[in-house]
């Protein structure tokens, strides 16, 4: 056992030694490119780290994996569809009923996992981030606004297909745009402009069709995860 | 569509190097893809990944990767020199646009957009061929070792989304049987129709993932520390991809601390090679990175040599 914490603290301190080697050469260097991408892996690292230290049922494991691979396979019906597919949707409402945890691992599941089939690219990582992220903000939101509405979720559904859009544009301006400014910066932003209205359009669409069922749906899941046999101690 | 991997296998010597080795030469061209800016390190840097594409064999899915690589080169070159008018060596002034104002079209920023356009095609090809000699349980397992219960979501996932697509072409086909006209109706009945299928899924699926844990549960699962299996070996091939991607690393480093991988490009263009060792270097970064697809050549026509390795 203390030889694999050994290994494990061991590859976690190597892999942050090559993290921050890599953010000081791309400070030093000034490529926003290197650097943002060095930024990612290291919240992807983290995010990562914070879900293998906490304490996982083999039940939240099999959840995770089958909400993924549901976000991950609701994209074929939708994919004639220009950017309209209810990957986004899937992972705020997984996001929202088990918390920011399980939603950002739902989110990051299906990125990486439908990519294993449709081809990894140099936005698996940078969706793996937005999913990951739109999944956790869903969390949040629950944990602060529990009873947010049905009007509150369409609008934060309609935000993220923004926001994943703007996440997934970043490499793009820092890597291949020269200067970086405001006016590059939405010179960038308008090319993307319409599939990412599209993408929110989709997205507020899809919970006002399916949104509070589904949530319905994946609460009473929610308590058969959570019931547990009571031993009968009085014999 | 989700019914198969990307990753094929083609019996190449890429896709039977130990997982770190393979990783590591990726990650490598990658990180010299965005370190460099020079246009002939970067054209160097986007061949070699192209002959490793066809050394791979998956020429028809590279295909895919270009013509998507081709529009976005092609945006970068219109962006650039849309935003960035301080070049010194303009070749167009347009009269005066609204929102944009008057726009100098100048040689430096369109120069800057095809090399950029070249960095961009380089790393499509790396994803490429990422994703064809990198199998995904050989890429799990190696993260299985220190964060297992991510490898383990992301590796049962993958096990269960062709089951899934399986599953939802399926129930597609039983509505469809039943009555159901998926092309019928407004966008809203059309919603409606395509929310039964995603509630068919869910429901099975959820009742699938209780079986997935009681399954775990019946191997042992969270009872105590995990025992670890290692099928990969290391062998001499790897040891030689390695040293040579370590050899291009050092001397991508020296080059870069020289100055031969960065070009000026504003407000006037540089000299292309300010120094022959400037050649020298890339033919030597070059060479070591071409290291492992020379070998793979001999993997393929050369049984002594692939015998040895």
């Amino acid at each position: 056992m203390s030889g694999n914490k050994g290994k494990s603290l061991a590859v976690f301190l190597i892999f942050a030694v090559i993290l921050v080697g890599m953010l000081i050469a791309g400070m030093w260097e000034k490529n926003w490119s290197f650097l943002a991408v060095t930024i990612l892996f290291a919240a992807l690292t983290f995010l990562y780290l914070d879900f293998e230290r906490g304490s996982v049922s083999s039940r939240e494991i099999g959840l995770i994996a089958v909400l993924g691979t549901m976000a991950a396979v609701a994209r074929v019906p939708f994919a004639a569809l220009p950017n309209i597919q209810p990957t986004t949707f899937m992972v705020i409402v997984s996001g929202f009923v088990f918390g920011p945890r399980a939603g950002f691992m739902v989110g990051s599941t299906a990125a990486v996992v439908s990519n294993f089939f449709l081809g990894q690219g140099p936005w698996t990582p940078w969706q793996m981030l937005a999913w990951g992220l739109a999944g956790i903000t869903a969390g949040v939101v629950r944990t602060f606004r529990p009873r947010i509405g049905s009007a509150g979720m369409v609008l934060f559904c309609f935000t993220w297909g923004y926001l994943f859009g703007w996440i997934m544009n970043l490499w793009f301006w820092t890597a291949f745009i020269h200067p970086l400014n405001w006016k590059s910066f939405l010179a960038a932003y308008a090319a993307s402009f319409w599939f990412d209205t599209l993408h929110a359009l989709g997205n507020a669409g899809f919970y006002l069709v399916f949104g509070s069922r589904i949530i319905k749906v994946l609460e009473r899941f929610q308590k058969k995860l959570k019931f547990t046999l009571v031993e009968n101690t009085n014999g | 569509m989700l019914d198969r991997l990307f990753y094929e296998d083609k019996g190449v010597l890429l896709q039977n190097l130990h997982s770190v080795t393979i990783l590591g030469y990726l990650a490598v061209l990658f990180a010299l893809a965005l370190l460099f800016s020079h246009p002939l390190y970067l054209a160097g840097i986007f061949l070699i990944s192209a002959l490793a594409v066809v050394t791979a064999e998956v020429l028809e899915k590279w295909e895919f990767y270009l013509k998507a690589g081709l529009w976005m080169a092609l945006l970068i070159m219109v962006i650039n020199p849309l935003v960035f008018h301080a070049g010194k060596t303009i070749l167009w002034r347009s009269p005066t646009l609204p929102l944009l104002g008057n726009v100098s079209i100048c040689l430096e920023a369109i120069c800057y957009g095809a090399a950029m356009g070249i960095r961009l095609l380089a790393v499509l090809t790396i994803f490429c061929l990422a994703a064809a000699v990198v199998h995904p349980d050989k890429f799990l397992s190696l993260f299985s070792r220190f964060a297992y219960k991510s490898a383990l979501v992301v590796s049962l996932a993958t096990r269960m989304l062709p089951a899934a697509a399986r599953d939802l072409a399926n129930a597609r086909e039983m509505l469809q049987l039943r009555g159901v006209d998926y092309g019928a109706g407004n966008l809203k009945e059309r919603l409606k129709k395509y929310s039964w299928l995603l509630d068919l899924l869910l429901l099975s699926s959820l009742e699938g993932a209780l079986q997935i844990a009681e399954a775990m549960q019946a191997r042992a699962f969270g009872t105590g520390p995990r025992s670890c299996y290692r099928r990969e070996l290391r062998r001499p091939r790897d040891l030689l991809c390695f040293t040579a991607c370590c050899f291009a690393l050092v001397f991508s480093c020296y080059a870069k601390a020289k100055g031969y991988g960065d070009y000026n490009y504003y407000p006037q263009l540089g000299v292309l090679v300010p120094h022959p060792a400037s050649l020298i270097l890339l033919g030597i970064i070059l060479g070591s990175l071409a290291l492992p697809l020379v070998l793979n050549w001999g993997w393929k026509h050369w049984p002594y040599l692939r015998s040895k390795i």
